[in-house]
């Protein structure tokens, strides 16, 4: 699948479809089938005749941590001898805590954590390091060390967004970011890329708003609408997810901007990509979600049946995936069961 | 005194659903899952406890969770931006709660706003001065530090029973988490109050006929608002308590909390006709919901259903509320 | 009965309210000697509330001054006046039903001890003390929801004691007692006045006021239009005082209406052995078109239970209903109405008004098929059937988009009785409809009900005030404890008697 269609002059494409074909590799989790997933970890599985157990505790229930989390259950449930669970953070920090917490004294050999924020969920982390078990975060890191981290750069992502939504803009303009909440490493990651993209490639470019909408897509309509009423001009805008994004290509279809307004996402869900098709957004950093998951239950296998204990980790892994810009011309190359 | 064991219904579902989870999921009685209980929910019934004040009152308190939030932030920001060690950062942030417990007082006795709207306003209101005054927001590099104050993360420590009594040689007790520590000198505290003084009586009377205070002299206003700044206080503690939890403050911290601290509070017979309470049904409730919470976690049941269940909760103890005090208007003749 | 040199206890001298240019109280003369029970009696509007409440504190007079035992008070502080001696009881109670007997005797004033914590010993001390000299059976540690009506009057009236008040005002203070509890009340009354208080007694119920009163006094229009000793003034004199002329005429002659026993001889309804397990059974009459059937009984028989089992309202668990002859059981209120059954619930501001809204909408209600066309509301039809019965029954003030709670309780009461007249039901059920009411607006009602009757309706009655049932029945039927006693032709049976069967002992 990795060879139809190569066109000379899209390199981008080309290194992100190689490398994911690296990782098909790696772990023997292809896009191609999990039958050739099974039999490969099957060993482990001989290996380790014990009964695991592991649990992903999410932000809130969206398409993301969905599509994790289906990429998680590929990998776990084939084993037969892991018990695996998704659990909802209800975007409250106290619930992550307190699932967290049963979640170490039920005694799980690894958890899932996509942190509702990086600090607090700290002390947590620390206990289930006290109890020997390994964290693994997705996405979104946390301050406390912890086991791995799983991830595509968000950083770099954001200025290869930057640099092509100054390219798109013809390297002037004035720009807003449709950002996250603080508190969360992520979102630094990305704004800091992108403010750092436009400063290297694009310093005419000028950020005039930069305003949370807690990743959601009403409220980035409204938080875009009252950035459009202070500044008339703004002629770009980048939404640290794509709910935010598509929030704000629903004022701009609203205002008969499309077309006009250079707007980029960032994750690449399925609904982003489909805008993208449309012509209505204009790109987003796009990673195969799936695959994500699979990475991170890779790895927790790797951890759980090698009896690695969360107390030999020195410093965090990090264990970074790979990503495309996605724009009307390179969308058509994502497949649909890459899709999320 | 008298009260012929006005929880003891409460008691009993209490203990059965306990007994059930030891019995049926592997690790509910232990140690450690009685310390997570105690840490998870002390500072959900200390806010029970502080609902119940103006719900005694007819009354009810919709911005204590925006309030925690608002407490929690000042005491971040003193302790990242204006530097103030702990042992002042925590009194101002408990005390700038207990005001903003007592705006609602004035909003509910001087505009004579329903205790609904005037509270929801301040709901709104405390969750956006969280936003507007967030350190994480003004200072974004603040937003990924932990507080490393040390009288604040001193909150957060354990008291190891077992080893204190000598008895870790036996069995494994759970070390008590500071929050129920603070939980229980609270409920001393507001049981002394409620049951010892004229304040805690005026506040049954003013709730139970408020024309009748008016008429025997109490003063229906500072009563009235003496029970919001009580759960002002309550919520300034548990943010406290929170930030030590967290290491941080997030804008979100405490969203929510107003709908399971009624909760707690009518579970724990604090009816919303007003005029009765107790300080141990509201306790009781909020460690009822967190048993049921982490009881079916462990039992591996959605949490969707753990939604429903305490929601099937809530109903059943406002009806056997109902039940009750029908029983008792047909026991006075009252009706013909 | 009270010494005739005892000393005056208050005097109250050129009081007078004004509201803007309106003088509702003129300026009045008015006193009381210490161990006097004065009755105090007038129509609605007469000025009776608004002296209760100059003398409460709760209103302070526009001119006038109050004197309690030779010491001028200090006016429109209710806390003052009850400090200085002057307590009042409320027709609707001013208890706090959550807290016990103890807590409520010494509401707002607990003792405390030196560390500011409540002194309960001190406490009990006290009231044990009171209870005793005033011979008063309570439970001090018993909470106040859990007494029945007249325990819980006592109550006040201890919290009265409990501040030495030598004053004590009772407005309506029998309004939902039955015979026995008023006797208990008056005797706690007579108490009272052997130990030297004065007591000024409210009523709209004449025999209690001739029964317990030394001496009365009869307010209209805002001025005391009559006042002396009870043995000078007899009945009919006092009821054309307080009426006037025309009015009072109407209600006495209303005592010598013919009765008309099974009215038309058709029966309408007829219940055979209806039975509600542990609260009533073997309820059996018959209810004739053309005739008013009385209930009389204790508050608590049963009464209300088997009229609601009737109308659907309440589960009825054996026996044999018939409406016009053919077998009934109604299920719900909804299915009774249909059938032609009318209810007037007894609590009416509770069970029967929609208070916020306006007369017009409470007067529909019963009758909104006949106001709607295909499900939308006529407004049209809606305040013509409103003003219809507005007319009909002299409902004041006659403007439909009044509010129904600022209406006097006989308005609010002929509101009720209206709305069941629109839908023209062959029953109508009455369940106490004149508590409360003032004696002119109770005459107006009785004619009503009086009309309904020679329309040809069925009409019954349930009331506590046997004064009441002798007023207005065809035939009485008396029940006690769950069962139906008796049922007796109305001028085939004396007071006595009744009283007797109903158990009031």
């Amino acid at each position: 699948m990795t060879s139809r269609d190569e066109q000379p002059g899209n390199g981008n494409r080309r290194n992100f479809l190689k490398s994911a074909a690296y990782g098909t590799v790696a772990i023997g989790a292809g896009l191609t089938g999990p039958e050739v997933l099974s039999s490969s970890i099957g060993q482990a599985r001989a290996a380790t005749d014990k009964n695991l157990k592991m649990s992903f505790i999410q932000f809130l229930p969206h398409t993301v941590p969905a599509a994790w989390s289906k990429g998680i259950e590929d990998v776990l449930l084939k084993q037969g001898n892991i018990e695996y669970q998704l659990l909802d953070g209800q975007a409250k920090i106290e619930v992550q805590i307190s699932l967290m917490d049963t979640q170490i004294n039920d005694g799980v050999n690894v958890i899932f954590l996509q942190p509702v924020d990086s600090v607090a969920i700290g002390p947590s982390i620390a206990k289930a390091r006290r109890a020997g078990i390994p964290v693994i975060t997705l996405n979104i890191d946390a301050v406390e060390d912890h086991a791995a981290h799983v991830e595509m750069s968000h950083y770099a992502g954001a200025m290869d967004i930057a640099k092509a939504m100054g390219a798109a803009l013809g390297g002037k303009g004035k720009v807003a970011i449709i950002n996250a909440p603080p508190g969360i490493v992520i979102r630094d990651q990305r704004t800091n890329g992108f403010v750092d993209g436009l400063k290297k490639y694009h310093p005419n470019i000028q950020i005039v708003a930069d305003q949370p909408a807690d990743w959601d897509r009403k409220k980035a309509q409204e938080v875009f609408t009252t950035i459009l009423a202070a500044h008339p001009d703004v002629a770009g805008a980048f939404g640290v997810n794509d709910s935010m994004a598509l929030g704000v290509v629903d004022v701009a279809r609203d205002k008969g901007l499309l077309g006009k307004l250079v707007v980029f996402g960032d994750d690449g869900e399925k609904d982003a990509l489909e805008s993208i098709e449309k012509g209505e957004l204009t790109g987003t950093q796009y990673t195969d979600v799936y695959q994500q998951g699979r990475f991170a239950a890779a790895a927790a296998t790797v951890i759980a049946s090698g009896g690695v204990d969360a107390s030999s980790f020195h410093s965090k892994g990090h264990l970074l995936i790979p990503y495309i810009i996605a724009t009307k011309e390179t969308v058509g190359q994502i497949q649909p069961n890459q899709r999320w | 005194m008298f009260k012929r064991h006005q929880n003891f219904a409460l008691l009993i579902l209490f203990l059965a659903l306990f007994a059930f989870f030891s019995f049926f999921t592997r690790r509910f009685f232990s140690a450690p899952n009685i310390e997570d209980i105690l840490s998870g929910y002390s500072f959900m019934a200390i806010l029970a406890v502080g609902q119940a004040f103006p719900i005694m009152t007819r009354g009810l308190d919709l911005s204590i969770g925006s309030n925690v939030g608002l407490g929690a932030m000042i005491l971040f920001d003193l302790d990242k931006v204006f530097h103030l060690p702990g042992w002042a950062s925590i009194p101002i942030s408990v005390t700038a709660c207990a005001l903003a417990g007592c705006v609602n007082g004035l909003l509910v006795t001087q505009l004579k706003l329903q205790p609904f709207v005037a509270t929801l306003a301040t709901l709104a209101a405390f969750r956006g001065t969280v936003y507007a005054v967030s350190g994480r927001q003004l200072y974004p590099e603040l937003a990924t530090q932990s507080v490393k104050d040390p009288w604040i993360r001193s909150l957060e420590g354990f008291l190891d029973i077992g080893h204190l009594t000598g008895l870790s040689r036996f069995v494994r007790l759970p070390s008590l988490p500071f929050s129920f520590l603070a939980l229980l000198v609270v409920a001393v505290l507001a049981h002394v109050v409620l049951n010892r003084t004229r304040l805690g009586l005026n506040l049954k009377t003013v709730g139970g006929n408020p024309e009748a205070a008016h008429l025997a002299g109490v003063s229906v206003r500072r009563t009235q608002i003496v029970a919001y700044l009580a759960c002002g206080l309550c919520a300034g503690i548990v943010a406290v308590l929170l930030v030590a939890r967290f290491t941080t403050a997030t804008e979100a911290t405490g969203t929510g909390m107003e709908l399971t601290t009624i909760a707690a509070a009518v579970i724990g017979g604090v009816t919303l006709r007003g005029g009765s309470g107790t300080v141990a049904g509201p306790i009781l409730g909020a460690f009822l919901l967190g048993i049921i919470l982490i009881g079916l976690t462990l039992m591996g049941i959605s949490q969707f259903t753990q939604q429903i269940l305490t929601g099937a909760i809530l109903l059943g103890a406002v009806y056997y509320d109902r039940l009750t005090s029908d029983r008792q208007k047909s026991a006075s003749g009252g009706v013909a | 009965m009270t010494a005739v040199n005892a000393p005056t206890l208050l005097r109250a001298t050129g009081v007078s309210k004004s509201y803007g240019s309106l003088e509702v109280l003129h300026p009045i003369e008015f006193s009381i000697k210490a161990g006097e029970v004065r009755g105090l009696v007038g129509s609605n509007g007469a000025g009776k509330s608004t002296l209760i409440k100059i003398l409460t504190g709760a209103h302070r007079p526009s001119a006038g001054d109050v004197w309690l035992n030779g010491r001028r008070l200090q006016l429109g502080n209710p806390h003052l006046m009850m400090d200085q001696g002057i307590a009042c009881i409320y027709q609707h109670s001013s208890l706090v039903p959550s807290l016990s007997v103890l807590d409520n005797i010494f509401l707002g004033r607990q003792p405390t001890t030196r560390f500011g914590f409540l002194d309960r010993r001190t406490q009990l001390q006290a009231a044990q003390k009171l209870v005793a000299e005033y011979r008063i059976e309570l439970d001090l540690l018993e909470k106040v929801e859990s007494l029945s009506t007249v325990k819980q009057k006592e109550v006040e009236i201890l919290k009265a004691l409990a501040l030495r008040s030598c004053l004590i005002l009772m407005d309506e203070p029998t309004a939902w007692l039955s015979h026995s509890e008023v006797r208990k009340l008056h005797a706690t009354i007579d108490t009272l006045r052997s130990r030297n208080i004065a007591v000024v007694y409210v009523s709209h119920v004449l025999d209690e006021v001739f029964d317990i009163c030394d001496s009365i006094s009869i307010m209209r229009d805002g001025a005391i239009v009559w006042e002396g000793p009870t043995t000078s003034i007899d009945r009919p004199r006092l009821i054309n005082i307080m009426v006037g002329e025309k009015l009072g005429k109407a209600s006495l002659e209303s005592l010598e209406q013919k009765r008309k026993p099974r009215g038309t001889g058709d029966i309408r309804l007829s219940c055979h052995a209806l039975a509600r397990r542990n609260i009533f059974s073997d309820v059996s009459f018959d209810l004739y078109s053309g005739e008013i059937l009385c209930f009389a009984g204790l508050v608590g028989a049963g009464r209300s239970d088997v009229v609601h089992a009737i109308f659907g309202a309440a589960q009825l668990d054996d026996g044999a209903l018939q409406l016009n002859g053919e077998a009934h059981r109604f299920r719900s209120p909804k299915e009774a109405i249909l059938a032609g059954i009318g209810l007037v619930p007894e609590d009416r501001r509770r069970d029967g008004l929609l208070l916020a809204h306006s007369v017009a909408d409470n007067l529909v209600l019963a009758a909104l098929k006949k106001v709607s066309r295909s499900g939308f509301l006529s407004q049209k039809r809606r305040r013509g059937l409103a003003l219809r019965q507005i007319r009909n029954l002299n409902i004041l003030p006659s403007n439909p988009d009044r509010v129904v709670s600022v209406l006097s309780g006989g308005n609010q009461q002929k509101v009720l009785i209206g709305r069941w007249l629109e839908t023209a039901p062959t029953v109508l059920i009455l369940d106490e409809p004149t508590v409360g009411i003032d004696v002119g607006a109770k005459a107006e009602i009785y004619g009503q009900l009086r009309a309904l009757r020679d329309e040809g309706r069925a009409v019954l009655v349930i009331s506590s005030d046997l004064e009441e049932v002798l007023t207005i029945a065809d035939r009485i039927a008396v029940m006690a404890e769950g069962k139906l006693v008796s049922i007796h032709d109305a001028g085939a049976v004396s007071r006595e008697e009744l009283i007797a069967k109903i158990g009031g002992d």
